[in-house]
């Protein structure tokens, strides 16, 4: 058993429709996990539970991140610990300042780790790095959170405010959903230089060509909300050539 | 007796000071009935609590009021229990002159006089009545031609002692050019059950610029009524923002009559409510000439039982062309129990007018407290940033640092 990340039969219903149906997974540091799926699979749901969204009635036999059971604990507790779900849809908050609600989230968790908060100077440096690396415009993260982005801009603004919060997991939603290759090409950069020896991802995904340039450690196939395959970077390229349909197929023979 | 009478009677032992006050009693108790439910103005917000309260008189003997002053930079006018107390209270810059009621004499009095109570129906509307029949004393303020007052004049009206009645009364001549900033500020000192009804009228001539800010701080289970009344001329430009940080219940009253070409108006306001409070703000925005323009702005945020009432009305009259005028009035319910009753108005008899209005009733958006907390910000955290969010298009149009400052502070209090 890994105490970093491990999921034992979890199951997540809304509305009396049960969506996870029995999720099992274990992702151990510096592990990168693909979980591709067809749309409907409960990609994002999966997700979101992660997360600690409240719309779901979640059980399970385990889900521990860190040696703490994740979903006793609140969202931002969750972010705290080091959890960071980039969104497939991030959602505009005009009015609120990206720069200043980044600031407030890095001294929550600082806070929550016994640091004081960081110097001005520090956080500025560190803005500029990040920016960089992800190539946003320095004018997008001062204005309201993703308030007039456009879809690429604000998956970028994602993929910054990820690397400016230095998770331990970090769980992205279709980031590549929607973004041409040139877009496709920095965002992958900027998660494979936040790539490191205590540092995990679960990359969701519906393309195959992401994993191109986020090389997976393991990939799974999530469909009807069960993982139904595993196996190593290959699988996503079996996928790629058999379509859906193959899986489908598949588990239909098995019931 | 029957309770107007019982209730009036309380007051009776005040000295009339000016023929005006003779006849505003007459009136009260001649005729006069103190709003109900039934009428449409007060539909939401019953007045029986105030009408079934017994006042006591207490001197105040207070000394010092550092404490309430949101600025010391401010020139401070100090009014405890409805009386200036001149020993605490500041000079006036150049160009603004100060006479309290109570003091005015001679060639002063008689242009107080021909001034007090021609902005306000006091022969029609009860509180307004009581208000100008018992006043015992207040400012009467002139802001010189063509000076422009760098220095920010705070009206502060505290309430000393429980079961406190007081008829603040003001008075303010913004003459022709002339550029000054005023905070209208109320507070208390244990000063539980109290009852503050005020009426200030603000007299802005040619093209002059004023800005007033109604700052309502008198502490809970303390009811209030204000009524402001304001006159605007030619070219001349007016911005009252009304921000209510507490009270039991609170009634607003602002009429504004824009009654030359050319003039700039604005009417905004905060009110963030909890535990019962009430908070009830009624505008009317009175576009008697053309060519002018007029914009309000009034967001709430209810949370608890807490109920709010917003009504607005812009009136254009015929003689009103060109007239831009503008109304929106926004609330955030917290809580399933708070509620808000809001009714923006529109009656237009001219025909080259661009006018609109509109409100909303809603939640803090759930994706976005989600999105928030999913970076570590908790709850309460993620509630202010969004409710600062919401609220900071009113606070901008505050002018005063010092002041924009302490309201962003009340906001932040409000969530920690
Ligand atoms: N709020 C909701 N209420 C009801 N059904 C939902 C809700 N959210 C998602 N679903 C259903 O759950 C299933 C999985 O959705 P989702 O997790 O978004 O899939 P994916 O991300 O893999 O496309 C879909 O059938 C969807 O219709
Ligand atoms: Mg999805």
């Amino acid at each position: 058993m890994s105490d970093f990340f491990s999921i034992k039969n979890l199951r997540a219903s809304i509305e009396g429709n049960q969506i996870l149906k029995g999720i099992n997974l274990e992702v151990k540091p510096g592990e990168v996990h693909a979980i591709m799926g067809p749309n409907g699979s409960g990609k994002s749901t999966l997700s979101s539970v992660l997360a600690g969204r409240e719309d779901y009635e979640v059980e399970a036999d385990e889900v521990t991140f860190l040696g703490k059971d994740l979903l006793e604990l609140a969202p931002e507790e969750r972010a705290r610990e080091g959890l960071f779900l980039a969104f497939q849809y991030p959602v505009e908050i005009p009015g609120v300042s990206n720069i200043n609600f980044l600031k407030a989230a890095i001294n929550a968790k600082r806070k929550h780790a016994g640091l004081d908060d960081i110097t001005a100077k520090d956080f500025m440096a560190m803005v500029k790095e990040k920016q960089a690396m992800v190539e946003l415009k320095s004018n997008l993260a001062n204005r309201s959170v993703n308030e007039g982005f456009s879809g690429g801009e604000k998956k970028r603004n994602e993929i910054f405010q990820m690397a400016m919060l230095e998770p331990k997991l970090g769980i992205l939603d279709e980031t590549d959903s929607g973004l041409d290759i040139d877009a496709l090409k920095i965002v992958s950069n900027g998660v494979n230089k936040l790539r490191g020896a205590d540092r995990s991802f679960i990359v969701i995904t519906h393309y195959q060509r992401l994993l191109d340039y986020i090389v997976p450690d393991f990939v799974h196939v999530l469909f009807e909300g069960r993982i139904v395959k595993s196996g190593g970077k290959e699988l996503a390229l079996e996928l790629e050539e058999k379509g859906y349909d193959w899986i489908k197929e598949e588990v239909a023979i098995h019931n | 007796m029957n309770q107007k009478e019982i209730f009036v009677a309380q007051f009776d032992s005040i000295p009339a000071q000016f023929p005006i006050q003779g006849e505003a009693r007459a009136a009260i108790h001649n005729g006069i009935d103190f709003p109900t439910t039934r009428d449409e103005k007060w539909k939401y917000t019953r007045v029986n609590s105030i009408l079934e309260s017994s006042f006591q008189s207490v001197e105040s003997t207070l000394e010092n009021v550092d404490s309430f002053k949101l600025d010391a930079t401010w020139s401070y006018l100090v009014f405890v229990n409805g009386k200036f107390n001149q020993t605490i209270s500041d000079d006036m810059p150049d160009g603004v002159s100060m006479t309290s009621l109570a003091a005015c004499n001679g060639d002063v009095k008689k242009e107080m006089l021909s001034k007090l109570g021609s902005l306000i129906d006091f022969k029609k509307e009860a509180f307004p009545s009581l208000n100008t029949g018992y006043f015992e004393d207040g400012a009467f303020i002139k802001v010189r031609k063509n000076t422009k007052i760098e220095q920010n004049i705070c009206i502060l009206s505290i309430t000393d002692g429980q079961g406190q009645a007081v008829n603040a009364r003001n008075l303010i001549h913004v003459e022709s050019g002339a550029e000054v900033k005023f905070v209208h500020q109320f507070e208390g000192l244990d000063n539980e059950n109290s009852f503050t009804n005020s009426v200030c009228e603000i007299f802005v001539d040619e093209n002059a610029h004023a800005d007033y800010y109604l700052i309502e701080s008198e502490g809970a289970n303390t009811k209030a009524i204000t009524n402001t009344n304001i006159s605007q001329k030619r070219d001349s430009n007016f911005t009252i923002v009304t921000i209510t940080k507490s009270g039991q219940l609170v009634r607003n009253n602002i009429n504004m009559a824009i009654t030359e070409p050319g003039c700039e108006s604005n009417m905004m306001g905060i009110y963030f409510t909890d535990g019962n409070q009430h908070v009830d703000n009624q505008t009317y925005a009175d576009h008697q000439d053309h060519g002018c323009n007029s914009n309000e702005l009034y967001k709430g945020v209810m949370a608890d039982r807490s109920t709010g009432v917003f009504n607005g009305k812009i009136m254009v009259h015929q003689a009103a062309q060109q007239t831009n005028a503008f109304q929106s009035n926004q609330n955030i319910l917290l809580s399933d129990k708070a509620t808000i009753n809001t009714k923006p108005e529109l009656e237009i008899y001219a025909d080259d007018v661009k006018c609109s209005h509109g409100c909303t009733i809603g939640q803090l958006d759930e994706e976005a407290m989600f999105y928030l907390q999913s970076r570590g910000l908790g709850k309460e955290a993620a509630h202010r940033l969004l409710v600062q969010a919401f609220a900071q298009d009113v606070i901008d149009t505050i002018k005063i640092d010092s002041l924009r400052q302490s309201v962003e502070q009340f906001i932040e209090s409000k969530f920690e």
